[in-house]
């Protein structure tokens, strides 16, 4: 058995105005992988190829030691999908759902299904048809849960959720992870959510992973940096530093590889540094994007 | 009436939003309260990293970090394969407050230097901010 | 486990859709009915209503089970459980053409019966009965074929309107070949060869739709 319960290598998918381009990924068993990028960057296409629902034109795709999309149907027993264009059957109720998922898998855990019919806030007799949108997120959220799968693949669980419903499906995720042998792919543009309960982050823009890595290096590697530079004088183009923008005296500098040694570089050819501030997921993945795309375009 | 919360905030342990510290410092903040405050007391076993983690709805790896941190200022200590109980050194709750303080007066002095004040104006608005508190404190009396 | 996944499949088919069932054989039954009420225009419209009870259940079992599930976003659902593509081409062959086939069955040998007990119409009129009866059935496969390797809406409602359209022309040449029509007055059933070649050539298209759809299906490389 290996530690890892997806791994993709030089996974490539062509369509006509879109590219995946031989993306590789690893997900670590035990861990929460969030992947962010802006919509039409490939997440979708990413989580479809390595459900075994769209064939990759080439490369590699592994999930919990099993090849895809060959070997899908052994995998997808230990697989819970849920994603943001599924729907249930607008016609029949919850329960009919719950029985109808509890007949196949020999997994399913009555009690706890019921545990978490009461905190979403749902009941078995509605009909789909009669639900709201969140609550319909979190009745298929349910019958995955319900399980217990080995790993989740969630597309963008909690997108046109409000708080509360996302709150709780946050909640519900994390409490997975009690288990260290349970592993979590989701996908989200709701950078704040992927901040709070991912342990890796990947970052994908335009059909390329441009970062794959646990998530507390990562944040400890982007800073902002305020300087004071006295007219006259030069910022010198320091290394880890991805973008600078100076206005007057003032400038303002992105670092993507923070070390501690930078302010002294700084101060060392005559700026000033006022402040070293950390940055959220968000102001991260704004810049990465950008700077990604300017790499990509130079 | 109160709402007794019992899903949000489950443990106790919180992130704010407003926080703009990163989250693997809050949770150390609240961990060091507790052990301040003597709910947690010395020798006393913590919650496991994927315990507090479910509790306080944040990812492992930011509560390994915090345990980690907090190890290594010997705050907690930490058994590989036992979990972790709280630092036995004694006048821990006092060294967590000057840890405090200090964290306190460093975000001080950053601002202090962003306003362009000198170590004397700092000085006298401390000793302002003494005073004040003192004035209110003798109110209550 | 193989077995297993594909009847929780097709019972899950029957569970939602099975209510065509009963129309249909309520449709039928009183459309029978009709037949026997001993008047010529009462006869027309009662088989009218007959071969329109069939087509409709023909044509809503592809629409409702196959083009819908995929428009309404079910697909990912089913294909979220521990099925392949192929697997799930099967099961819903085998739900959909179940559904379809119980009360075309059903039917159809009731309205021989009728035939032979109630003597309405010269029992002569059984080779037409069949030819005309097997006419929804490959229009089922046609759009069972377009829906599941289409995979539009567009392809569903192409071949619903290409089917419905053929009816009037191909009933219109049926009823005008002196071959299949010189049997219909007699007292017995007349198997001539023309009637035997056309009811070959609807079981062999059907046959034909049945396996180019397992081809093509299996051979598909992205199913949502």
């Amino acid at each position: 058995m290996t530690d890892l319960a997806v791994k993709l290598d030089g996974v490539g998918k062509k369509y006509r105005f879109f590219q995946l381009e031989k993306i590789c990924l690893k997900i670590p068993r035990g861990t929460i992988m969030g992947l962010i990028g802006p919509n039409g960057a490939g997440k979708s296409t990413t989580i479809r190829i390595l459900m075994g629902l769209v064939h990759q034109d080439c490369g590699d795709v592994q999930v919990l030691g099993r090849r895809m999309p060959a070997e899908q149907v052994a995998a997808k027993w230990d697989i819970g999908f849920a994603s943001e264009d599924m729907r249930l059957y607008d016609g029949m109720t919850l329960g009919w759902h719950m029985s109808f998922i509890q007949s196949i898998y020999p997994t399913w855990d009555t009690a706890y299904a019921q545990v978490l019919l009461k905190r979403f806030g749902v009941r078995a007799e509605q009909k789909i048809k009669g639900l709201s949108h969140g609550q319909r997120v979190k009745a298929a959220l349910l019958l995955v849960l319900a399980r217990r799968p080995k790993l989740l693949v969630l597309d963008e669980p909690t997108t046109g959720l409000d708080p509360v419903a996302r709150h709780e499906i946050l909640r519900e995720l994390t409490a997975v992870m009690e288990d260290e042998d349970r592993t979590i792919l989701f996908s989200s543009h709701h950078t704040q959510d992927v901040e709070q309960i991912s342990d890796r982050i990947t970052f994908i823009d335009r059909g390329r992973i441009i970062d794959s890595m646990d998530k507390e290096i990562y944040l400890d590697r982007w800073k902002r940096l305020r300087l004071e530079v006295p007219s006259g004088i030069e910022i010198p183009a320091l290394p880890g530093i991805i973008g600078i923008k100076r206005t007057g005296r003032l400038a303002v500098a992105i670092a993507n590889a923070f070390v501690p040694d930078l302010p002294n570089a700084y101060e060392s050819s005559g700026a000033r540094v006022q402040a070293v501030e950390d940055m959220t997921l968000e102001e991260i993945f704004v810049a990465n994007v950008e700077h990604s795309r300017e790499e990509v375009e130079a | 009436m109160y709402t007794e919360y019992t899903e949000y905030m489950k443990d106790g342990f919180f992130i704010a939003q407003t926080d703009k510290r990163p989250i693997y410092l809050q949770i150390m903040e609240q961990i060091k309260q507790r052990i301040a405050v003597g709910d947690w007391t010395e020798g006393q076993g913590i919650p496991s990293i994927r315990q507090l983690a479910a509790d306080a709805g944040v990812s492992v790896i930011t509560v390994k970090r915090a345990y980690l941190e907090l190890e290594r200022e010997g705050v907690i200590v930490t058994h590989q394969g036992k979990g972790s109980h709280v630092g036995s050194n004694a006048g821990l709750g006092t060294k967590i407050r000057e840890q405090e303080l200090d964290q306190h007066l460093a975000q001080a002095a950053r601002l202090g230097t962003l306003m362009g004040l000198g170590p004397e104006d700092l000085e006298k608005r401390l000793r302002a901010a003494q005073d004040r508190l003192a004035r209110s404190e003798e109110e209550f009396v | 486990m193989k077995g297993t996944i594909i009847r929780h499949l097709i019972l899950k088919d029957l569970r939602l859709h099975r209510q065509q069932i009963y129309i249909t054989l309520a449709a039928g039954a009183v459309a029978l009915g009709v037949c026997q009420w001993g008047s010529e225009p009462a006869l027309v419209v009662g088989s009218v209503w007959f071969f329109i009870s069939l087509i409709m259940v023909g044509t809503m079992l592809p629409i409702g089970g196959i083009v819908n599930e995929r428009k309404k976003q079910n697909l990912a659902f089913v294909m979220s459980l521990p099925v392949s593509s192929v697997q799930y081409t099967i099961a819903k062959i085998i739900s959909t053409f179940g559904m379809f086939l119980a009360p075309w069955l059903t039917l159809v040998g009731a309205a021989i019966l009728v035939i032979e007990t109630r003597h309405i119409i010269p029992r002569g009129a059984i080779p037409m009965l069949l030819i005309l009866a097997f006419m929804p059935l490959v229009a089922f496969w046609v759009m069972t074929a377009a829906a599941l390797i289409g995979e539009t809406e567009g392809w569903g409602i192409a071949a619903n309107v290409a089917c419905s359209s053929s009816y009037g022309l191909i009933w219109y040449f049926m009823t005008r070949n002196s071959a299949l029509t010189a049997g219909m007055t007699k007292p017995a059933p007349v198997w001539n060869s023309a009637v035997l070649t056309v009811l070959g050539v609807e079981f062999a298209l059907a046959a034909v739709l049945l396996g180019l759809t397992l081809y093509v299906q299996s051979r598909k490389q992205d199913f949502v």
